[in-house]
């Protein structure tokens, strides 16, 4: 049984394709890292498993239920983070945290091992216009994780990141080991390790699906994407 | 269920009410653009028309109209900002609970406005107004601040994606609220009678029920789009 599933899922911007008849399926626990250039439709796809925006065509089944205005308590289930912080840069890190712990029904404690956990303790009580653009992203990932989801979706997890945030971040990744993660970057590199398969996006369609343990690395995906795309 | 979702109306309520104290960004330009449209109803018309209560009502609501659009205007730029509110979008609860959020801030920073503005009509146009006005005022600018916010804040969604929103919420906005304004501006000058028999009154109340029923069903789709 499939956790996440996509049948023939296509969105369209007027003429334009976001994606275009993707079907797939993630099981429970699985990490997926969608690949391809500026434009392949990585962000999009997130965007439709995240429910910020609807298919054009197709159908998304989290656990067996479809994707339903009826239902938003399936959202309890999920975790974004995107390229934007979904942050208010007025509010402190805390106050911030604890807006999506009310939204999400979460004990407020959890706001603090929460900032414990992604390194941010001693700057709970300042302003996130004063945070760097790593800290931001950290505190977005505490945001993302705050109700402990079940399905984490990162959009370029890593873009902007410096050493340090960047070293907290794939900690923190790797500390979920029963989250079900799908994240997108065009850093395949760095991506490669954490991932149990590679999905390949190019022009909106889904390319190619690999699986990491069958794959020499990321070279060769790189390789392969660049000399045939189109091909699955 | 319903728990959570009052839970998810008041915390955003109450987040865009303490964003507002801490930046006062949209108290301060509102505030402003009140008291100069009220400055130059003054300076227009004080000493020409002898009918200075007609003049008085009619400064109050169109610096209030004004203000409050600008205020709207502000307040979604918090909201687009980070995209912040895609954030409030993965709430496990209806999307409207957004909208009803939203607006109960807004009804309270728009009676807000309409206080001050009544202390720049008092104090620059010298309008005469008694205490039982007050009283009806106590009523009125809630209600008007709840057609006002209504529209709104759905307008401000619908534009939020726009290139233009600020320059295009005003055009949608002013129309659409002249029931309020008409209304505001006739109850405005019933003092001292029973003003919730008034045809105005009821006016006031069915467009805020209407609006708010229709932002209410609405907001999830205009937002998604």
């Amino acid at each position: 049984m499939a956790f996440l599933s996509l049948s023939s899922v296509s969105k369209y911007f007027g003429p334009q394709v976001g994606v275009e008849g993707i079907t797939v399926d993630v099981s429970r626990g699985e990490t997926v890292l969608l690949f391809g250039h500026n434009g392949s439709g990585k962000t999009t796809l997130l965007r439709l498993i995240a429910t910020l925006t609807r298919p054009s065509e197709g159908t998304i089944s989290l656990q067996d239920t479809e994707f339903s205005r009826d239902r938003p308590t399936q959202r309890g289930d999920i975790g974004f983070v995107a390229h934007e912080t979904y942050l208010y840069e007025q509010l402190t890190a805390l106050e911030n945290l604890r807006l999506h712990a009310r939204l999400h029904g979460v004990e407020l404690s959890r706001c603090e091992s929460q900032l414990d956990a992604v390194g941010l303790t001693d700057r709970g009580s300042d302003p996130v216009s004063e945070f760097s653009h790593g800290m931001a992203k950290r505190l977005a990932l505490a945001r993302a994780t705050l109700h402990d989801p079940a399905l984490l979706l990162l959009d370029e997890p890593f873009t902007g990141l410096d050493e340090e945030s960047l070293l907290r971040v794939t900690d923190q990744l790797r500390e979920l080991t029963e989250t079900t993660i799908v994240f997108a970057t065009h850093a395949i590199d760095r991506g490669f390790d954490y991932a149990d398969r590679v999905l390949v996006l190019d022009g909106g369609q889904l390319t190619r699906d690999i699986d990491t343990a069958q794959c020499p690395g990321p070279d060769a995906i790189k390789q392969d994407y660049v000399n045939a795309p189109g091909q699955l | 269920m319903i728990r959570q979702y009052l839970r998810a109306v008041r915390a955003i309520a109450a987040k865009d009410l303490l964003l507002e104290a801490r930046g006062k960004r949209r108290a301060n330009g509102a505030a402003v653009l009140a008291l100069l449209i009220v400055v130059i109803f003054s300076f227009v018309f004080v000493r020409r028309v002898d009918e200075q209560a007609v003049i008085a009502r009619g400064g109050l609501w169109i610096a209030l109209v004004f203000a409050t659009t600008l205020a709207l205007s502000r307040g979604i730029a918090v909201e687009d900002a980070n995209a912040a509110i895609e954030g409030l979008m993965l709430a496990p609860v209806d999307r409207s609970a957004i909208y009803l959020g939203k607006v109960c801030s807004s009804t309270v920073f728009v009676t807000a406005i309409g206080w001050v503005t009544l202390v720049a009509v008092t104090v620059f146009l010298g309008a005469p107004f008694e205490p039982a006005l007050l009283v009806q005022l106590a009523v009125v600018f809630p209600l008007a601040a709840i057609g006002f916010s209504a529209a709104g804040v759905l307008l401000t969604a619908l534009t939020l994606n726009s290139q233009v929103n600020e320059s295009l919420l005003p055009v949608l906005l002013v129309p659409l609220v002249v029931p309020v304004i008409l209304a505001g501006i006739e109850l405005t000058g019933l003092a001292g009678g029973p003003f919730w028999l008034s045809e105005w009154f009821r006016i006031l109340l069915v467009y805020d029920g209407t609006v708010i029923v229709t932002g209410w069903v609405s907001f999830e789709f205009v937002i998604e789009a």
